[in-house]
């Protein structure tokens, strides 16, 4: 079967963008705290999902829809009214990581199609088997930690659906379960919903450049005519042991693109892009070429097709194929 | 020294935009922008409460900026001679084609500012929001002038066609590439 393409909307004009540049499924969020990109300015109001819901569907696309921070005990009303608003609406799967909401959902939503989110960090038989079996989760977005190959051995001990990252930002650490974020500003995409705030984020302009600072703390420094970027905390250069250097990741972003016949061969049905806060245009250009390509391998193109079909997208930024070529240090 | 950007208006079409500064641009844009939110009010429901916060929209090739509150149907801008000395909850300067083309969504804000294609300052979360309202909200130039059917149609392709001219002939970032 084709490979699905899992394209990414921070607001409705993206998702009708996604869906003309041909996205099977479109993947979005609420305005608030219960999805992991809540930006300012960005997500769906419960009439806008209708909306969006309504144009996808009639363009034969599917949409997914991410409630997947970390509940806070006691306090899931935002947690639930977001499920119920995603089944009222049509949604044809939720992305979830909680425990407390799977639970949710699978006691109070049975007709929800269940897919485990990337922020549940399930990379092994065990753990996948157990979402499966106790709320019967359905796919599981595969952790950026793992190589090819150990995704194939994992297809091979499951049967779930797998979904992985092929483009876009890239979150280095086990995703779920990094702090970075909190420790600066007590704010965090697990908890809240977005990393490295920008209510916290302030630029600085002195005689050596440009300083971007995190609730304080200086995350990088750039001089005149380089480069600037946002300071995303893992991706900040710092000083250790008598050198500066970018400590957790270059700030790179993820590019797979070459490895999806080969993710295809280990057993991934679906191929996903990162970048919900991304604008139209990016978002346009990048379903559209991901498309050719997926087709150019359905159709049983070379690799030198596909990798020409890619290639526009690798000028510029520096891009890296993340852990699935690597092994994790 | 003044800050230079690239794609910034030559002098002599500076010169020509001048009196500008005289005409009654506060009051003509004010009314656009709530005629805007009337039209559309869930570009403004997206901004939230961001739409209290003050943007001060700094062309660096004209001696003028503006003062933007884009609080729905009670929004406000104000025409400003450029050495008022104003503050703003944020500040966006750079070359008055390109401010243009981040209206229209020709160019990526975060390209941009990644680029120093333009400069900014102030709250950065009030800026994401009106960068995210903007994207979503599909601008076209006939919004501004409130024009819709035909005439909407024509006004675009005039205003659009004639702005990528402008662009190329002054050397602006050419939108999608890096700059
Ligand atoms: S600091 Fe980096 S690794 Fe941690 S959550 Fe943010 S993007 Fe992901």
């Amino acid at each position: 079967m084709s490979l699905e393409l899992v394209c990414p909307a921070g607001t409705p004009a993206a998702l009708r963008a996604a869906v003309e540049a041909g996205a099977h499924s479109v993947y979005c969020g609420f305005r608030d705290e219960t999805n992991a990109r809540n930006f300012p300015g960005l997500n769906f109001s419960p009439d806008e999902l209708v909306e969006g819901i309504r144009f996808a569907h009639a363009h034969g696309a599917k949409v997914l829809v991410a409630i997947n921070t970390f509940a806070k005990a006691g306090a899931m009303d935002a947690w639930k009214a977001a499920l119920a608003n995603a089944e009222k609406a049509g949604a044809d799967a939720v992305i979830l990581a909680d425990l407390a909401v799977l639970d949710h959902a699978a006691t109070h939503h049975p007709d929800l199609r269940l897919h485990l989110s990337v922020q549940a960090a399930a990379a092994t038989p065990e753990a996948i088997a157990f979402y499966a079996d106790t709320f019967g989760v359905k796919r599981v977005v595969m952790p950026r930690v793992l190589s090819v190959e150990e995704i194939a051995k994992l297809n091979a001990a499951i049967d779930v659906e797998t979904e992985a990252f092929v483009f876009g930002g890239l979150c280095p650490m086990t995703e779920g379960r990094c702090s970075l974020s909190s420790y600066a500003t007590g704010k965090s995409p697990n908890l809240t919903g977005v990393c490295s705030p920008p209510e916290h984020v302030a630029y600085s302009e002195d005689r050596n450049g440009t300083a971007t600072r995190l609730n304080g703390f200086t995350i990088d420094r750039f001089g005149a005519g380089e480069q600037a970027g946002y300071p995303t905390l893992c991706k900040g250069r710092f000083m250790a042991g008598g050198k500066t250097s970018y400590l957790f990741e270059d700030p790179v972003s993820l590019n797979a693109a070459s490895l999806i016949a080969a993710l295809a061969k280990a057993g991934i049905t679906a191929l996903k892009i990162e970048g919900r806060q991304r604008g139209k245009g990016y978002v346009t250009e990048v379903v559209r070429t991901f498309r050719a390509a997926v087709e150019a391998i359905d159709a049983g193109g070379t690799e030198v097709e596909v990798g020409r079909l890619l290639a526009g997208l690798v000028e510029g930024g520096r891009q890296t194929s993340g852990a699935y070529k690597k092994a994790w240090r | 020294m003044a800050e230079h950007f690239r794609g910034e208006l030559p002098r002599l079409l500076r010169i020509l935009a001048a009196p500008a500064g005289f005409l009654p641009l506060g009051p003509a844009l004010t009314l656009a922008v709530r005629r805007f939110a009337r039209r559309k009010p869930a570009v403004f429901d997206r901004l939230g409460d961001y739409g209290k916060c003050s943007f001060l929209i700094e062309p660096s090739d004209l001696d003028i900026s503006f003062l933007m509150v884009p609080d729905g149907t009670r929004a406000e801008v104000k025409c400003l001679r450029r050495r008022a000395g104003q503050t703003a909850d944020v500040t966006v300067r750079g070359p008055l084609l390109v401010l243009l083309g981040l209206l229209d969504g020709t160019f990526d804000g975060d390209a941009l500012f990644f680029n120093r294609a333009i400069a900014v300052s102030g709250r950065t979360d009030a800026l994401v929001a009106l960068r995210n309202a903007i994207e979503d909200a599909e601008l076209t130039p006939a919004d501004f002038v409130g024009a819709t059917g035909g005439l909407g149609k024509l006004v675009d392709r005039s205003v659009i066609g004639g702005l990528g001219l402008a662009r190329r002939f002054t050397g602006s970032p050419i939108p999608g590439e890096p700059s």
